[in-house]
C-alpha cells in the first residue's frame, strides 16, 4: 500500500447496491493525479459518458480524497466531488471542507465512484468499507441541515453525512452536496445525487493510512498552522470574503444589478463591519483548520455563514441591499441546498427581463428583497416562474429568447462570480477559459489584476500568463487537497508543496513536478469536456460584457476583438492547438 | 492626500479615511506606522507587508516606496489577496 493513500477506490453500482467493486489505483496514477479535482479528473474520464445526460444513471458521481486529508497540515480536511454538471454540460469539480473528508478516507477508498439509480429515494451508507442502501422516504424535502441530523441520529456516532436539499430532490441544475453547513456548491452535484436518487452519504470507518515521514510531517504542520495566524489570513479571520464588499465597491467592481454596473448605493449595508452590529457575529472554522474563515451572522432566529459571493450574487447583484433579507436568503439556499452564486445570478438576470418587459413577472423587480426571496422558493420549489428559473440563466434565455442571452450572466452556462470582467480583465480571461464555467476558485486570475503585474482595465498578452499559472495552482491546490485561503502564506508555494508531499508519499517530488502535474490536471479536465463536445467558441464572455464600456468606469472596456486575441494566446500557451 | 482604509487595515487604523502629506509612498507608510501602531506590523520599514496592497486613485497598484505622491493622490490600502 503506498504511503498516504489506500490505493485504490470504491466503484458503487447503487442499482445493485451489493455490488462494490474496488479497483486499484497504481502509483503512477496517484502521482500524476494526486487527488481530489486531479484524481477525480481521471476517475471521470475514465468512467464518465461525456456525451450522455449528466444525469443518466450511468453517469458517474466521483467524491475523490487527497493524499493530505487526514494529516495534521491545516485546512487538508477537503474533498472534491467531480461528474458531468447538468448545469454547463461540461466537467464540474466542486469542493467542500470539514469532517466527511477525514471520514471518506477512513472507509478505506482513495475516492468513492458512485453510478446506477436507487428505485426509491435512499441514504448510502459507507461503513469501514462495507456498502449498503437504506430507505429515506422520512428525509424527503428536508433541509440539508435537518437530513443530516437524522441521519446521523438514526446511525449512531461516528458518521460524517453530506446531504442534498429539496433542490438537490428536484434536480434544480445547481443544487448542491451539502455537508456540516459546507456546500459542494457549484455546478449541480446535488442534482446529479438527486438524479440517482440519494439524499445522503454517510461515511464512517477505521482504515488509516500510514505517512511515510510521520516526524517531518508533524514539523512541517506545526510551522503551516503558526503562519497560518499571520496577516496573510488576517483577512479571513478577522473579516471574512464580507471583507471584499467595500473594497470592491471602491473600485467599481461590485456587479450590481445583473452586471448593469460596477457600484452599488447600499454596499455598505452589505459590509462585515454593518453587518456584525446589525446581526451579531460569531465564528467557525473546518475541521483541521487553523484559520477560521467562517462568519456567521444572525438571522430568522437563528444564524447563517455567509461568504462575499453570497452578499454580492443576493444582494447588489439583485439589488437588494437589506442585510437581513441577504441573510436570510443565504440562509434559504443553504437549507433547499442551493448554489447562492447561480441563484442570485439567475435572479438578477429574470429581474432585468422583467425591466425591459421580456416576462410578465411584474412582482420580481430589482431591489425587492421579499420578491427575491419568493423567488428562491419557486427555484427550489420548481413552480410558477421557478421552473424555469431552475434550469439556470442560459437555459431560461434560451427559453425566454428575445435577445436576452446577450445579458444572460454566465459562461458555458455557469453563473459569473463577484468579479466585474470589465475592470478585472485578467479575470474575465479567466472566466471565459475555464473548464467548468466563469468560476473564481479555478482560476485565481483577479490575483494579477489587483497587483501592480497588469493594468486590471487592460489586459494584454502579458496577462496571458497570470491567468495560466492561477489556473495551474488552483488545480494543484484543488488536488493535493489545501485551502486556497492558505495561499498567502506560501513564500514558494510548490517547494512547499513537494516537501509535504514528500513527507505524506515518500516520493521524491519537485516542484517541477508539480508545475507539470497541475498543467496535466488542467488538460485532463479539457479532455472530458472535449469528449462532451467542446468548442472553442465557448471559451468567451456574454455580449454584456464585449465592447461597452462599465458605465461607472467608461476606462473600463473590454472588447470583443481583445478578449478573442486573448483566449487565442491562452490556447497558444496551453499548447492546445485550435482546428 | 487622501488615504482610504479597507478591511484588515481598517480595522487595525480604526478609521476609514484620513488626510496625509507626504511625497512617497515610502513616507506615507511611515506616517501611517507612527500614528497608528497597530498597523506598523503591516508596514515594516516602510514597506507594505505582502498581505497589504496599495492602489492609486483607484487606477494602478504600487509597491515602490519611492513612488512619488502628490497632494490631490488618494491612495487606497487594502489587502493583497482578493479571494471571495
Amino acid at each position: 500500500m503506498p504511503f498516504g493513500y489506500h490505493g485504490r477506490y470504491f466503484l458503487i453500482d447503487v442499482t445493485h447496491p451489493t455490488r462494490v467493486e474496488r479497483p486499484d489505483l497504481s502509483d503512477a496514477i496517484l502521482r500524476r493525479t494526486l487527488g481530489g479535482a486531479g484524481l477525480g479528473a481521471h476517475l471521470l474520464l475514465e468512467h464518465g459518458r461525456p456525451q450522455d445526460d449528466a444525469c443518466d444513471p450511468a453517469q458517474p458521481l466521483i467524491f475523490a480524497f487527497s493524499p493530505l486529508v487526514g494529516s495534521p497540515l491545516t485546512t487538508s480536511a477537503k474533498f472534491a466531488v467531480v461528474g458531468k454538471s447538468p448545469l454547463t454540460g461540461r466537467i464540474n469539480d466542486a469542493l467542500a471542507g470539514s469532517g466527511f473528508a477525514i471520514a471518506g478516507k477512513h472507509t478505506g477508498a482513495d475516492a468513492f465512484v458512485i453510478v446506477g439509480r436507487v428505485p426509491a429515494l435512499s441514504v448510502l451508507v459507507i461503513d469501514d468499507g462495507a456498502v449498503r442502501v437504506e430507505p429515506a422516504d422520512d428525509l424527503a424535502g428536508l433541509a440539508c441541515a435537518d437530513a443530516e441530523e437524522k441521519v446521523r441520529s438514526r446511525l449512531g456516532p461516528g458518521f460524517r453525512i453530506a446531504s442534498i436539499g429539496p433542490a438537490g430532490e428536484r434536480f434544480v441544475r445547481y443544487a448542491t452536496i451539502s455537508h456540516d453547513g459546507r456546500h459542494a456548491g457549484r455546478g449541480g452535484s446535488g442534482a446529479v445525487l438527486g438524479s440517482k436518487n440519494i439524499k445522503a452519504i454517510a461515511v464512517r470507518g477505521n482504515k488509516r493510512v500510514e505517512w511515510a515521514d510521520p516526524k517531518a510531517l508533524v514539523e512541517i504542520s506545526r510551522d503551516l498552522s503558526t503562519r497560518s495566524f499571520g496577516p496573510a489570513t488576517e483577512k479571513y479571520r478577522e473579516l471574512g470574503t464580507a471583507a471584499n464588499m467595500l473594497m470592491f465597491n471602491r473600485f467599481g467592481t461590485l456587479p450590481t444589478r445583473n452586471f448593469q454596473t460596477g457600484t452599488f448605493e447600499h454596499a455598505v449595508n452589505l459590509s462585515p463591519e454593518e453587518m456584525k452590529v446589525a446581526h451579531g457575529k460569531a465564528r467557525a472554522s473546518c475541521v483541521a483548520c487553523t484559520i477560521g474563515c467562517e462568519h456567521i451572522y444572525g438571522v430568522n432566529g437563528g444564524q447563517t455563514r455567509v461568504e462575499y459571493e453570497s452578499l454580492f450574487a443576493l444582494g447588489s447583484l439583485c439589488g437588494v441591499g437589506n442585510s437581513a433579507k441577504v441573510l436570510r436568503a443565504v440562509q434559504r439556499c443553504d437549507e433547499l441546498g442551493l448554489d447562492t452564486i447561480s441563484t442570485g445570478g439567475t435572479i438578477a438576470f429574470a429581474m432585468e427581463c422583467v425591466e425591459r418587459g421580456l416576462i410578465d413577472e411584474r412582482w420580481l423587480t430589482f431591489g425587492d428583497g421579499d420578491a427575491m426571496l419568493r423567488a428562491i422558493e419557486l427555484i427550489g420549489a420548481r413552480e410558477g416562474l421557478g421552473a424555469t428559473l431552475a434550469e439556470g440563466s442560459r437555459r431560461a434565455a434560451e427559453q425566454i429568447g428575445q435577445g436576452s442571452l446577450a445579458f444572460a450572466p454566465q459562461v458555458k452556462g455557469l453563473e459569473i462570480p463577484g468579479y466585474e470582467p470589465r475592470a478585472l480583465q485578467t479575470m474575465a480571461l479567466g472566466f471565459a477559459v475555464g473548464s467548468r464555467g466563469a468560476d473564481h476558485n479555478r482560476s485565481g486570475a483577479y490575483e494579477a489584476d489587483f497587483s501592480d503585474a497588469v493594468d486590471r482595465r487592460d489586459a494584454t498578452l502579458a496577462s496571458v500568463r497570470h491567468a495560466i499559472e492561477t489556473e495551474d495552482k488552483a488545480a494543484l491546490m484543488d488536488s493535493l487537497i489545501l485551502c486556497k485561503f492558505l495561499r498567502g502564506v506560501f513564500s514558494d508555494f510548490h517547494v512547499e508543496a513537494a516537501v509535504m508531499l514528500r513527507a505524506v508519499t515518500g516520493w521524491d517530488a519537485t516542484a517541477d513536478e508539480l508545475r507539470a502535474t497541475a498543467k496535466q490536471i488542467v488538460q485532463s479536465k479539457r479532455e472530458f469536456n472535449m469528449r462532451a463536445g467542446w468548442t472553442p467558441s465557448e471559451d468567451t464572455l456574454p455580449d454584456r460584457f464585449l465592447n461597452t464600456p462599465l458605465p461607472n468606469d467608461p476606462a473600463a472596456v473590454l472588447t470583443r476583438e481583445r478578449l478573442t486575441e486573448l483566449v487565442n494566446e491562452y490556447h497558444r500557451q496551453r499548447g492546445w492547438r485550435m482546428v | 492626500m487622501r488615504v482610504e482604509f479597507f478591511g484588515v487595515s481598517r480595522e487595525r487604523a480604526g478609521v476609514a479615511e484620513r488626510d496625509v502629506h507626504a511625497c512617497t509612498l515610502g513616507e506615507l507608510l511611515a506616517i501611517l506606522a507612527a500614528d497608528h501602531p497597530s498597523l506598523a506590523e503591516l508596514l515594516p520599514d516602510n514597506r507594505l507587508h505582502p498581505a497589504l496592497a496599495a492602489n492609486l486613485n483607484g487606477d494602478r497598484f504600487v509597491r515602490d516606496p519611492r513612488t512619488p505622491l502628490v497632494d490631490t493622490d488618494c491612495v487606497l490600502l487594502l489587502s493583497a489577496d482578493a479571494g471571495g
